[in-house]
């Protein structure tokens, strides 16, 4: 249960932590480069080329999407660790609702 | 107002948003979502994205504080997500045929009802302490009685988690709003943890914490590819929000149960009375 509880902290802490690192990172872009700050967020499928060009806008929107996907991490850890538990009743329970998160994630994008 | 200007004191508010929601068991969103269209005069879709991302940033800041230290209960959290993420797809698929009003009248009912319910209680070590008596045979066998240890007087406490069907379909309106209005929902999921499952407030809070981050993802990320979210905005909001659930996050574990009570009902009244009065000036954006 210790263990548990410390990896969910450890995950959930270092997505936020990360996600930080890598804005700060594209602020730090935007001064060097003496880019204007973006408005618009860079779609997922373009992100690869904006990443490599090191551009601010892309390095921000890397940023917000380990944001968003921090949660997302967290259910499936608790995924596995119920099924290391052996939890069937709890298995199903977060099976269904990362199966929602992921449906919605596809629904009206 | 400049860039730089907007940019710094979004910081300065998701502080204090990060700060409140993670004291309180909420997303921030309601107090960042009115102060970016009325303060910052930024587009209302574009600040619900924002806002979103900056729910997110308080659950995961506060809710792995929490975990790290035993105040979340876990399997209830899970068990509750099953009905908020439902409520979030329906909410998202229906939200597009209800009329707002109803949206925010319901919203203003409940909420008003919440906080007078919260306001009136007092949450003591005798409230805390373990009841006996008959477990609810559903709780029994999802194993959602916990325990967790308050800071307050440094004791652990067990509590049993009751009414867990009652809880689940409130969750399920809490996901249905999430989904509706673009909020993590805390205001509604602390108030039925603590006084309709009877879960301490601290574990309330913890929990809910816990929980809006995965309802809000979702719907950020529908957002985020409808290009609603400025980059710039959100960094500030993450940033800010995540600096001040390292302060509130303490706070919290410190704190008297019944001052956080109280705190939330404040709250709660304040938001319940600002969706009456946006109805009546439906010119205001909140």
């Amino acid at each position: 249960m210790e263990d548990r509880n410390r990896l969910i902290y450890h995950v959930l802490r270092g997505g936020v932590i990360v996600c930080v690192a890598i804005l700060l990172f594209g602020f730090i872009l935007a001064v060097l480069t003496a880019e204007p700050i973006p408005d618009q967020t860079i779609p997922p499928r373009a992100l690869g080329g904006e990443l490599f060009r090191f551009t601010t806008a892309g390095y921000l929107s890397l940023g917000v999407l380990v944001l968003i996907f921090t949660p997302v991490g967290r259910v499936f850890l608790s995924l596995i660790s119920f099924i290391g538990e052996r939890d069937r009743t709890y298995v199903v329970m977060t099976a269904i609702v990362f199966t929602n998160l992921i449906v919605s994630l596809f629904l009206l994008a | 107002m400049s860039l730089i200007e907007t940019l710094l004191l979004l910081a300065v508010a998701a502080f204090l948003a990060g700060l409140g929601g993670s004291y309180l068991g909420i997303g921030g969103g309601v107090f960042l979502i009115p102060f970016m269209t009325l303060a910052l005069q930024i587009n209302i879709k574009v600040a619900i994205g924002t806002g979103l991302i900056g729910v997110i940033a308080t659950s995961s800041g506060a809710a792995s504080v929490y975990v790290r230290d035993h105040l979340t209960n876990l399997r209830l959290a899970m068990f509750l997500e099953v009905a908020t993420t439902l409520g979030a797809i329906a909410g998202a698929l229906i939200g597009l045929r209800v009329p707002e009003f109803y949206l925010y009248i319901a919203f203003g009912v409940v909420v008003l009802c919440a906080a007078g319910t919260m306001a009136r209680a007092h949450e003591t070590a005798k409230d805390r302490a373990y009841v006996s008596g008959e477990e609810s045979p559903l709780s029994k066998r999802l194993g959602l009685s916990s325990v967790y240890f308050d800071r307050e007087d440094q004791g652990v406490y067990r509590y049993r988690v009751e009414r867990p069907v009652a809880g689940f379909g409130v969750s399920a309106a809490a996901g249905l709003f999430s989904g509706l209005l673009g909020v993590g929902g805390g205001f509604i999921k602390v108030p039925a943890m603590n006084i309709l499952m009877r879960v301490p407030m601290k574990a309330a809070v913890a929990t809910s914490n816990f929980m809006i981050g995965v309802t809000a993802a979702a719907s950020a990320f529908i957002y985020y590819s409808q290009g609603l979210v400025d980059p710039a905005l959100a960094a500030m909001v993450i940033i800010g929000v995540f600096s001040g659930t390292s302060l509130g996050t303490r706070l919290l574990e410190k704190a008297k149960a019944s001052s956080v009570r109280f705190a939330f009902a404040v709250c709660l009244a304040a938001l319940g009375i600002a969706m009456i009065a946006r109805l009546a000036f439906p010119g205001v954006t909140i």
